[in-house]
């Protein structure tokens, strides 16, 4: 072995290289507060490594890229893992930055002869910045879809030549194929590219001039190997740790695929921009226009550090240095909290952002599912799913009358502006809410609480008293009695579970002994104690498949109530002699709705898709669809 | 060859030397700067792509395929899902997804969602279009119900219902877009869609 040493080291001299790279001499003894630079090298590595993991799956291009990182991040061995990773540990890279940067001003390295390894090392700086921004957008989601637009926008604000530069970034005037293609040309080989090249540089001329050393080194000169080393090592061991936790425990967010035709109402940038977007949101900055605030302004900070090494050559210099980085170190620290504070404090934006945050765990629940992803991309699979499509076209075309579980079926409360108070008022609604819409608990409420069940068209032109159901009215007001009967109680259920059955809808279980005595009770109205009036002598056949187009004189149909294709006719044309007749109210959607979007609600109300780990605890669903319905529906359509 | 070639030539005079010693340093600086020129001069022309290619192969698609999804006449006016009878009343703003072909590189995307703009029904039954790309940095601008305005999330640029900015983050109002409505087609709403620069006082027309 000793001999193949020195055979190495007569060809090679290696011996000299590692000698000089692992005997710098470090003056006043090894110390922790050196190894922030070592820390930066190392988190580098890591991203080195991941990134070229990362890369042997990715694929970069709009219906692609989101579905190969969902693969990574979902189905490939490690995939979490190293994503993770690779996620945090560029963050950590921000924060190790800006320590480094921080200690290099207070400690007043800068100062000649260091100026050009200041200026290397802020050059590297911004290469890292570059880093995390084209890595935003390369998962292809909607957050670094709509974030990285605006990067891109302040990049055409440039004076003169803003708009060729947004071109070239982008691939052309739009997003497409080739913006991802260069951002990752960008991101895995120029950039990294560079930053090996200068970091070289920054290594080399740090070594020519040794490190600046501390005040207070009480120890004599120590070695970089081992001494410096180990404090090194330890410390790259605590960012890695920090790292594979956060990567462990809370792993890198992968939101719904970027569609450009779906407003995404939570985009913000990366948390470490956080205060140059909130400083975009001050009036007195961007009336001076968008150049002023997003470029001229960084960069006039930019310029003052790039300065400093020169500034520090006046007296009292490194001091104004000082101040400076600490202003602007509270600035950043301001911004950031205001921003994050406001974010948490806008229920608008939280109900985005919990909106959001379904969407992408939908669209995975999706992907998972036996149809894969298809072609198209895994928009597809969003754009034809009613879980996540119908909520949206509720609070478009139901939410001004009607609310469900409270809000406009988006986590969003309906409210009106006080125009005195300048309060949010919720705004009374004038149809029922439907989000128990065809459940127990909807006809449980009919047959026990119908007025209040209906109270919100009271507040309207529609008078429970004056129209329709007048008629309701009275046979509420005559079987109370009976109905709310404890004796009666268990009858009321067998009631319930009849006409709950009529729908015959996916994810209802049918209790078969329930079922029976309740069709028993609706065809004599014969409780156990009293009975009532029954609801086909009024209502026509309960029981029977839903029929299009049956004239019930304006009294609405309750064959197959609450089913598909019952509730799709009732949509398009409520004012049919099927449903509510000329005592209708509601506008018909057959001109507003297109047949996609009317299925897409239909299916919504009626939960008829696969079911979401979302909404699990929402209702008694059993396991699949398929065996509900094969439950249900034989008694059913008996 | 240099060695043979002296051995057989009597000693050249230093000036000579000299002179090719130059000859030598211009060619070597000349080929090396050449070698070196060549592949970053193409490989920079093709970087370059985006703005100096003279067919834009992106943005909505200039020339109709049919059969197509998408219905567009021939000054570029895209047919909506809307007629003026299904637009609220009162003037509120409804949220509309625009599909047409789409191009995008190599590939030809037939009859997609390419933006979402609003409309209006105005008093005197004309519509109003506007972009919902915010002229500030192209978020998505929401309509707020509860104070009757448009709104946009990122940078709390906020709009009237016209479009005129009420507060002094965008540079400018909401993008209007030409709407007409053509009774042969049952008031069917017909739309130019067009993108325009963000964070400009003017309003220039991207694709």
């Amino acid at each position: 072995m000793n001999w193949f040493a020195n055979w190495l080291d007569d060809r090679t001299g290696y011996r000299k290289v590692l000698q000089e790279a692992l005997d710098e001499s470090v003056p006043g003894g090894a110390r922790w507060r050196y190894v922030w630079g070592s820390t930066l090298v190392f988190t580098f590595f890591v991203q080195m490594l991941t990134g070229i993991a990362l890369w042997s799956a990715y694929s970069p291009s709009a219906q692609t890229a989101w579905e190969s990182v969902y693969f990574i991040q979902h189905e490939m061995t490690l995939g979490s893992i190293v994503r993770g990773v690779h996620h945090f540990t560029a963050q950590a890279m921000v924060v190790l930055l800006a320590i480094h940067l921080m200690q290099v001003i207070i400690d007043g390295a800068y100062r000649a002869p260091r100026e050009i390894n200041f200026w290397l090392g802020l050059i590297l700086a911004q290469i890292v910045l570059a880093l995390s921004l084209t890595g935003y957008l390369l998962p292809w989601d909607q957050k670094g879809y709509y974030a990285t637009q605006v990067t891109t926008n302040i990049v055409g604000a440039t004076p003169f030549v803003g708009q060729k530069l947004q071109e070239l970034a982008q691939g052309g005037t739009q997003y497409g194929h080739h913006t991802l293609t260069r951002f990752f040309a960008m991101h895995a080989g120029v950039l990294p590219g560079l930053l090996v090249g200068f970091l070289a540089l920054h290594i080399y001329v740090f070594r020519r001039h040794g490190l600046t050393v501390a005040k207070g080194g009480r120890t004599a000169t120590a070695k970089f190997w081992p001494d410096q080393i180990l404090r090194d090592a330890v410390a790259c061991l605590g960012v890695l740790s920090v790292v594979l936790l956060l990567a462990i425990f809370k792993g890198a967010e992968l939101g719904a695929p970027a569609n450009p035709a779906e407003v995404y109402s939570a985009a913000r940038p990366e948390w470490y921009f956080l205060s140059l977007f909130r400083f975009l949101r001050f009036e007195a900055v961007e009336h001076y226009g968008l150049a002023f605030g997003a470029i001229y302004v960084p960069g006039a900070i930019l310029g003052v550090i790039t300065l400093m090494p020169l500034i520090a050559m006046i007296r009292g210099g490194h001091v104004l240095n000082v101040m400076f980085m600490w202003l602007l170190a509270a600035a950043v620290v301001g911004l950031t909290g205001l921003a994050w504070y406001e974010d948490r404090t806008d229920s608008e934006f939280q109900a985005a952002l919990k909106e959001a945050h379904r969407d992408g765990d939908r669209v995975v629940e999706l992907a998972q599912g036996p149809t894969k992803i298809p072609v198209t991309g895994a928009g597809t699979l969003l754009a034809e799913d009613p879980y996540t499509q119908g909520p949206r076209i509720f609070a478009k075309h139901c939410s001004s009358c009607h609310r469900f579980d409270n809000h406009n079926g988006r986590g969003v409360k309906v409210v009106t502006r006080n125009p005195e108070t300048g309060a949010a008022d919720p705004t009374p609604a004038t149809a029922p809410d439907l989000g128990k819409f065809g459940t127990r608990d909807w006809w449980h409420a009919i047959l026990t609480d119908f007025e209040n069940h209906f109270a919100s068209t009271s507040g309207s032109d529609y008078d429970l008293e004056t129209s329709a159901s007048e008629g309701m009215v009275s046979w509420f007001r005559e079987s109370q009695e009976v109905i709310n009967n404890p004796a009666n109680k268990d009858d009321v259920a067998a009631m319930v579970e009849f006409l709950v059955a009529q729908s015959q809808r996916p994810d209802l279980e049918i209790d078969e002994a329930k079922y029976g005595r309740g069709e028993e009770i609706l065809s004599s109205g014969e409780l156990t104690d009293g009975s009532i009036t029954t609801c086909d002598s009024c209502h026509g056949g309960v029981g029977g498949d839903f029929e299009l187009g049956t004239d019930n004189g304006g009294i609405p149909e309750l064959q197959g109530y609450g089913s598909k294709a019952w509730l799709t006719a009732f949509i398009n044309h409520p004012g049919d002699p099927q449903f509510y007749g000329d005592n209708n109210h509601m506008p018909r959607f057959s001109d507003k709705l297109s047949p996609h979007e009317l299925e897409l609600l239909v299916r919504f109300l009626i939960r008829d898709y696969q079911p979401s780990s979302h909404e699990a605890s929402h209702h008694k669903t059993p396991a699949t669809a398929s065996t509900a319905n094969e439950k249900s529906s034989p008694d059913a359509s008996e | 060859m240099n060695t043979q070639d002296a051995g057989h030539e009597a000693t050249p005079s230093p000036s000579d030397a000299t002179e090719r010693r130059g000859f030598v340093k211009l060619m070597a600086g000349f080929v090396s700067l050449l070698v070196g020129l060549i592949p970053a001069g193409i490989g920079l022309g093709f970087f370059l792509d985006p703005i100096l290619r003279k067919k834009q192969g992106d943005g909505s698609a200039a020339d109709p395929l049919e059969p197509d999804g998408a219905v567009k006449d021939a000054e570029g006016f895209i047919r909506l899902d809307v007629t003026i009878d299904t637009l609220p009343q009162d003037g509120t703003p409804i949220a509309v997804k625009v599909k047409d072909d789409k191009i995008d590189a190599w590939n030809r995307f037939r009859d997609i969602d390419i933006g979402t703009i609003w409309l209006r029904r105005m008093p005197d039954d004309t519509v109003l279009a506007m972009s919902s790309i915010c002229p500030h940095l192209g978020c998505a601008v929401d309509y707020r119900p509860a104070d009757n305005d448009f709104f946009c999330p990122c940078h709390t640029s906020s709009f009237d219902l016209t479009g005129q900015k009420t507060n002094n983050i965008p540079p400018r109002g909401m993008d209007h877009l030409e709407a007409r409505m053509k009774p042969e087609t049952g008031n069917q709403i017909w739309l130019k869609y067009e993108t325009f620069r963000t964070g400009t006082p003017e309003k220039e027309r991207i694709a």
